[in-house]
Parts: C-alpha cells; sequence; structure tokens
C-alpha cells in the first residue's frame, strides 16, 4: 500500500504505524516518549499529525496510528506547528534544563512561556518509557505513582525495591535524563540502592551488575545463557566482533557459532 | 381481591438520605399489624428513584394514584388511616405545583412529569427494586427470549442499528455499529461490559437505573451478548455505588435462579453470565480503554486507539462497552420495534436522554425527555425554573468536560450534535443550572481544578495543559490575572484538546473555552478592572448596602462573622468594607437583596 506524506507518497506495509514510514524516509516527526525497542506509548504527544482519510480530518499520534492504503499525512501544517510549539513550551516548564528539550525548542522555533514559572529543579516529563523498559525486562521494580499532577515514578512505596537488578536500562531509554544512577569505586546507585559492579573480561572496565548478569542469564536460558560476550562490556564485545570479521569470518558463520 | 392497594416507597439514594427506609419499616410495621382486622392487603415497595428528589421522600399509593412528598415516619399512621384503609388523600402531604398553582393528587399530573418520556427510567419508581417477579410482571426478559427464540444475530444488530440508538455515556457513537464491529472481529471470546463508573458531580442517572431497575441493564447486555457471540459480561459500578452493586448482585443471582442466565438460557442454548467488577475509584475509569485496565487488574489509565475495544478490548479480546442508560433501551427497543424507538427524538438522535437536573434549580431531580426538547423546556417546565428568584446564567451539560450555555440559546434543541456545536457535549447527562451569582470564571475554574486532580497524568497535553490553564485561573480569580491571559487559555486548551490522548483530555478545556466564549466579560472584568460582577471571588469583590433598599431587618448583623455591619432597628445598615471578609453571608441572607456588589 502506499500513503502520501506531506504531498510526496512512499510505500507502506499493512500493520505499520505512521511513524514507521516517516522515519524510514527520513520525514521528520520529532518525539520524546518513542523508542524503537518500546514503541506504543502514546503519552508525548508530540508525534501529532494531521490525518486526512475516507473523507475525514483527524490528528492523531503517529507512533501509534496504523497506515491505511491511499492516507494523506500532514506533519507540518499550520494547525499541527502552533499546538506543537504550546506543547513544547509546557515541556519546558516541566524539564527546562534538558538538553533533548532545548534543542527541540530551538528546532521549531519555541518561545517560553512569559507567564508561567519553569520548574528548574524537575527534569522527568513521566512519559513512562522506564517504566515499560522495566516491565519488559520483566523486573517491574518501578511504576508510576500517584495521579495527575502528583504523578511520578517511583519503586513500590518509594522503598529500595527487591525486584531492581540495577541494569540502569529505566536511565538509559529517559530522553531527558532524569533518572539518577552514579558510579563511584565499583559501586552503583540508582533507586536508593546500591550494587556492586562487575569487571569486563577483557579490558577490566567496570560495566555491569552481577544482580542484571543473572537476570540476563535467566532470560535467555543454560545453551545462549553462558556464552562468553556476557562478561563483556559494550566496547568490548563490538570490539571482538570486529576481530571477528576482519579476520574474515563471515557473518552467517558468526551467528551459526552463537547458535551453537 | 378488591382493596389491594400497593405502596411504593422511594428507596432511591436520595430518599434513603431523607430516611425514606425508616418510612418502608414504619409502613411494613403498622401494616402487619393491621392485617389481622382490616380487609386491606397493601404490598409495600421499596423501589428506585420516582424522579423528584428535592421532594423527597416519596411515596406513592396505587391504583389510588396519590403521591405525597416530603413524608416522614410521624406521618405514616396517618397514611395507613387515611389512605389505605379509608380512600383518602391527605392535602397537606400533596405536591404543590407552582406552575399549575395547584396541590397535584398524582405525580402523573404534576408539571415536572408532563414534558418526560421515560424509556430508560420506565420502571424506576414503578416496581420493587430487588424484585425480579416485579420486572418479569412488566414485561421484562421478554426481549432476552424474543431475540433467543425468534431472531437471528444479525437480525438483533439490524434492529438496534435501524433503531438509531446512540452511546448514553457521552461520545453519542451508534450502538448498533458499535456492535456490528465487534460482530465481525475475530475471536473465540468477546466480551460485554456495562459501564457504570458515573463519575460526573452531580449527575446520578446511571445511578438510579442500576439501582432502580438492575434487570434491565442485565438483559441488554444478554441480548448484546446473543448479537455479538459473548457469553461473559461485566459490570463495571463505581465504588461508592453501594446500593447499586448490592441490587446488581442480587439481580444476577435472581436471574440464575430464573435461568435467566446461565447456561441455556430460555432453553436456546445460548449461554450468558454476568459478574461485578468493583470501580477503581479514579474518574479516568470511565474511559473505556482505562474501564478495561482496570478489570484487568492493571492501573485505570487509557491506551491509544485504535485498536478500538470492539476489536481488541479486554484481554485482547472483542468488546462491547455501552453506558447503563444505553443498556436499559436496548430490552425496549427489541420489545416495542426500532422504527417506534427511532420516531421519537430528533433527526440524528433517536430515542430520549436522561439528565440529572442540579443546580440552581427548584425541582432537582432525574428527568428523562425526548431528545431535541428545547433546554427552555427542560428548565422551565420540567425544573420549575432558577431557585431562589434569582435570574438565569447558564446551564452546563456534560458534566465537568461539558460547556455552559447562556440564556441566549436556551431555545437549542438539545441532542449529541447541537450540544456540540456549542463548545458543549452531552456527556453522561449532568445538567447544572447556574443563576446570576456564579461567577463563570470561578465555576471554569473548579472544574478544572476536579480534572487536574482527576486526569490520570499519563500524557502531557493534559496533565501539563491543565494544571497551567488553572494556574493561569487561579491567578485571575485572585486578581493576578494579566492581559493576554485569554488567549493564552485558548491556545493551550485547543492543544489540550486536539493532543490528549484519551477523552478526559479531550475535554477538559471546554468548560473554559465555553465560558470565554459566552461569558467573556466576566473574564475582562477580573483581569481589567479586578472586579468579580457575581461577587463570589473573594479579593475582587467589595459588598455595600444599598440604603435605598435596606429594611434594617437586622438579618445580615446576626449571620456576619466579623461584625462589620451595624445599624439601628427599621433603619438602613452599614456595612463596614474594612473589617468586611466578603464571605457573601449577609448577602445570601438578605431578603430584599440590598447587599449589593461594587
Amino acid at each position: 500500500m502506499q500513503i502520501i506524506i506531506n504531498g510526496k507518497t512512499y510505500a507502506a506495509n499493512p500493520g505499520e504505524k505512521i511513524l514507521d514510514v516517516a522515519r524510514r524516509n527520513l520525514v521528520e516527526i520529532p518525539t520524546l516518549c518513542h523508542s524503537e525497542a518500546l514503541p506504543g506509548l502514546a503519552s508525548c504527544r508530540l508525534c501529532m499529525v494531521e490525518v486526512h482519510e475516507s473523507g475525514r480530518t483527524q490528528e492523531v499520534a503517529a507512533c501509534t496510528y496504523p497506515v491505511s492504503d491511499g492516507m494523506e499525512v500532514v506533519t507540518n501544517s499550520e494547525m499541527i506547528t502552533a499546538k506543537r510549539k504550546i506543547l513544547l513550551a509546557l515541556y519546558n516548564l516541566i524539564a527546562p534544563n534538558s538538553e533533548r528539550i532545548k534543542g527541540l525548542m530551538t528546532r521549531y522555533h519555541v518561545k517560553p512561556f512569559d507567564r508561567l514559572q519553569a520548574d528548574a529543579e524537575s527534569k522527568c516529563i513521566l512519559c513512562g518509557l522506564c517504566v515499560k523498559a522495566c516491565e519488559e525486562l520483566g523486573t517491574n521494580a518501578i511504576s508510576t505513582l500517584f495521579r495527575g499532577t502528583k504523578k511520578k515514578i517511583g519503586t513500590a512505596f518509594e522503598q529500595p525495591a527487591a525486584e531492581c537488578i540495577g541494569c540502569g536500562s529505566c536511565a538509559s531509554v529517559c530522553p531527558t535524563q532524569a533518572i539518577e544512577m552514579t558510579e563511584a569505586d565499583g559501586k552503583r546507585t540508582i533507586w536508593d540502592k546500591t550494587f556492586d559492579l562487575q569487571r569486563c573480561q577483557d579490558c577490566g572496565e567496570y560495566y555491569t551488575t552481577p544482580e542484571a548478569l543473572a537476570h540476563v542469564r535467566q532470560k535467555l536460558g543454560e545453551t545462549v545463557g553462558n556464552i562468553e560476550e556476557l562478561q563483556l562490556c559494550d566496547y568490548c564485545k563490538n570490539r571482538r566482533t570486529a576481530e571477528k570479521l576482519k579476520d574474515g569470518l563471515r557473518l552467517n558463520e558468526l551467528f551459526a557459532a552463537k547458535a551453537k | 381481591m378488591q382493596n389491594k392497594k400497593t405502596i411504593f416507597v422511594c428507596c432511591g439514594t436520595g430518599c434513603q438520605a431523607n430516611g425514606s427506609m425508616k418510612i418502608y419499616q414504619a409502613l411494613l410495621e403498622a401494616i402487619s399489624g393491621l392485617n389481622l382486622k382490616v380487609e386491606v392487603v397493601a404490598d409495600i415497595k421499596k423501589t428506585g428513584c420516582h424522579g423528584l428528589c428535592q421532594k423527597g421522600p416519596l411515596v406513592h399509593i396505587a391504583p389510588q394514584e396519590i403521591t405525597y412528598i416530603h413524608v416522614k415516619t410521624a406521618d405514616v399512621p396517618e397514611i395507613i388511616e387515611r389512605s389505605i384503609i379509608k380512600d383518602e388523600v391527605i392535602d397537606r402531604l400533596l405536591y404543590f405545583d407552582k406552575q399549575q398553582n395547584a396541590k397535584i393528587q398524582s405525580k402523573s399530573d404534576w408539571t415536572f412529569e408532563k414534558k418526560q418520556y421515560r424509556i430508560a427510567l420506565r420502571h424506576c419508581g414503578g416496581i420493587a427494586n430487588d424484585s425480579i417477579d416485579d420486572y418479569i410482571a412488566k414485561g421484562g426478559y421478554q426481549a432476552l427470549e424474543k431475540v433467543l427464540k425468534t431472531m437471528t444475530a444479525q437480525q438483533v444488530i439490524d434492529e438496534i442499528k435501524k433503531s438509531g440508538l446512540r452511546g448514553r455515556g457521552g461520545g453519542g457513537f451508534p450502538t448498533g455499529l458499535k456492535w456490528t464491529f465487534a460482530a465481525k472481529a475475530q475471536g473465540d471470546v468477546k466480551y460485554v461490559i456495562c459501564n457504570g463508573d458515573e463519575g460526573d458531580p452531580g449527575a446520578f442517572m446511571d445511578r438510579s437505573i442500576m439501582e432502580g431497575d438492575p434487570h434491565t441493564v442485565l438483559e441488554g447486555m444478554a441480548i448484546c451478548g446473543y448479537a455479538i457471540g459473548a457469553n461473559q459480561g461485566f459490570l463495571y459500578i463505581r465504588d461508592e455505588y453501594g446500593l447499586a452493586v448490592e441490587n446488581m448482585r442480587k439481580a444476577i443471582a435472581d436471574a440464575h435462579s430464573k435461568g435467566l442466565l446461565g447456561e441455556n438460557i430460555c432453553g436456546s442454548g445460548f449461554a450468558f453470565d454476568a459478574e461485578v467488577v468493583r470501580g477503581g475509584g479514579a474518574f479516568v475509569c470511565g474511559e473505556e480503554t482505562s474501564l478495561i485496565h482496570s478489570i484487568e487488574g492493571s492501573t485505570g489509565e487509557p491506551t491509544p486507539k485504535p485498536p478500538f475495544p470492539a476489536n481488541q478490548g479486554l484481554w485482547g479480546k472483542p468488546t462491547i462497552i455501552n453506558n447503563v442508560e444505553t443498556w436499559a433501551n436496548v430490552p425496549v427497543i427489541i420489545n416495542k420495534g426500532a422504527d417506534w424507538f427511532a420516531s421519537i427524538g430528533s433527526e440524528k438522535s433517536k430515542g430520549t436522554k436522561v439528565f440529572a437536573l442540579v443546580g440552581k434549580i427548584n425541582n432537582t431531580g432525574l428527568v428523562e425527555v425526548p431528545m431535541g426538547i428545547k433546554l427552555r423546556e427542560i428548565i422551565y417546565d420540567i425544573g420549575g425554573g432558577v431557585g431562589k428568584n434569582r435570574k438565569f446564567k447558564a446551564v452546563q451539560t456534560g458534566g465537568p468536560s461539558g460547556g455552559c450555555i447562556p440564556e441566549s440559546k436556551l431555545d437549542l434543541p438539545i441532542d449529541y450534535d447541537s450540544l456540540i456545536a456549542e463548545g458543549s457535549m452531552m456527556g453522561s447527562g449532568g445538567m447544572i443550572v447556574i443563576d446570576d451569582r456564579t461567577c463563570m470564571v470561578e465555576f471554569a475554574r473548579y472544574y478544572l481544578k476536579f480534572l487536574s486532580e482527576e486526569s490520570c497524568g499519563k500524557c502531557v497535553p493534559c496533565r501539563e495543559g491543565i494544571k497551567s490553564m488553572l494556574k493561569i485561573l487561579s491567578d485571575i480569580c485572585e486578581g493576578r490575572g494579566q492581559a493576554g491571559d485569554i488567549e493564552l487559555l485558548e491556545q493551550i486548551g485547543a492543544m489540550v484538546k486536539a493532543n490528549s490522548l484519551c477523552g478526559l483530555g479531550k475535554t477538559a478545556p471546554n468548560p473554559v473555552l465555553s465560558n470565554i466564549a459566552n461569558f467573556r466579560d466576566e473574564f475582562d472584568a477580573h483581569i481589567n478592572d479586578k472586579r468579580c460582577p457575581a461577587g463570589v471571588c473573594k479579593n475582587l469583590t467589595k459588598l455595600y448596602i444599598d440604603k435605598e433598599v435596606c429594611i434594617g431587618c437586622g438579618l445580615c448583623v446576626k449571620v456576619c462573622p466579623v461584625g462589620a455591619i451595624s445599624g439601628d432597628k427599621k433603619q438602613p445598615h452599614i456595612l463596614d468594607e474594612a473589617k468586611c471578609v466578603n464571605c457573601g453571608s449577609c448577602r445570601e441572607r438578605c431578603a430584599v437583596d440590598a447587599v449589593r456588589v461594587r
């Protein structure tokens, strides 16, 4: 099937969302809560686009709205950009020091509200990506607490969570760097809980917590869970792969070796 | 037996709060003592809401058709003596109808009733609310039997489609069309849900139906189950609605015992069961995707649509969610036919709508009117006009997310589309009448505050947009309004409406935006002149006593909490503005309207 975005026709597959087609074709639609690994949150509402479909016009979230053949999408109409500016100005109130938000403010020529005071302390936009990451990992250590304007992200009863494995996935998916994770002297502290860090087998740098590693092993099962790469930091993992490629080992052989 | 009488005691929540259960008990005791001596058989029934809650507790006696209002336990012996044993009418307990300027014997002759047309509320007040036999005696479960024995699933859907029934929960989506989607959706298991999470402040339509006529809801759901191929229903009832939960649970158990729920209903082979789920306690749980997540045991937060529940709902299965009032209409449509139903109402909105008529109105209560009726007819003919002889200012429809409609638009025929065109909505049927002592800025602020507490907080437009709008409105109400505030409210409001994830956010700015559109002068007065014309916003109100009008009765002196009013008897009083805290007590108390706003 085909869809039209800003006057241009693009190929699309049934089941895809508007954002998938736009991103593939480098059509710009801003997002904060979207992650390809964790799609479908639709909470940041920045990706709103105008859709003309079977005779009616709607404003929809591009990240979750499915494509249909012949659908016409407009990402930069006056209707869309005016509201996008207001929304970004609201984001500036709740996370004024976020580089990502500052970048979007500049990119879309947004002036901060004079009338409303930004909260210089706050960083979290409550998009929920961290919660979704933790949920998908199967750890469920954090969730949203309370509702409405009192809503926040935290562990149950805001106590250190037994479920937390210190993997840091929540911090790494956060679009506004709102989750505090500190590392010093071989220890990592996150969500009021301190973990020992494990060293990389190759370079000796700290790279993850034993709890996180155990969780991954358990998830992967016995065969895959014992592969040597799990003992390596990201850098060394990449380096080893590159070395193997350099040695002429073809990719499919590499995968075949892994599958064993 | 010749002298058989039935006493219907309203035991809806409103009348119960006024002590109707005591009256019911007292009547039971009095009658049980009597039966030995007198040849009267009186059947006393505990019923659902009769409608005119303001005059409760209500007691109705059939077949003489006598309706008593404001009944007290002390009245019970006299009622038995004069109206049950004899056939006399106790004049003192009758309703005085202002419009007819007379005491009226039967509620069916009240002006309050005359323009009403009861379909969803047809049994409320007329049957015992805990009796399946009463429901069956009134033709209950005939519609279910009819569809099971004589109609195909497709015929049922076609009939509902043809009737033009639209969702009574607020959205107004065509019910038949929704059922078609679920019927066509692939799935081994499908579900039917009744949305009884009525959360609008001042609304009690669904509550009254669930309390007063629970079986009609069950029957409607079972019919839908047959039409779409679902065998399980859930009734999601607001946790605070204890009586509704109790009556509904009893109704389910009774229907089971009569074979009207469960396996092989009426020997048709069709199975349908229903279960009550108590609500999670958040306003947003009335939104269908949130409601589904709440039943599933997750946090009651909305998820994007599509996928729509009709395709992927409860536990990912095709699910039909309809509101209580919608279900109550279904059996009637099946019994009387789609053509009959479609003959009532306006072109695009068929049938009737139940409204909870509240606020500054003489006849507070539950009313059911044909779609297309004028607002003026509801407020003046049925509602008896604005209370305390004050001036009508506006009427809010659609609950906290509805807009306010000013006097100039009172001749608007109300249906789903006309209300949306006016920046309001039908909502589930809340109708709040506002008089000239209500500040429209403060009114909008109140609802925005409610919504800021009830927003689930998942999406930023709703959570932060409402918060920012509330901050601006609070500033305006407290005297810190600035030039440009109105425009900023409009800009943020438009964004919140368009960008929010669910219906809560998409409608949240309505009270603000419609009040700006219709009462802009009040906003201007607050911002530019630092004055609240209605005398509600304390920082912006200065009261004084009009010497020409004051009769020196001294009532204001008694109610003033700070001793700011002085004056000799029968001489005009003086209000010391330096002491006055603008509480408005004197203004409320004054019988001659001498306390004015500067």
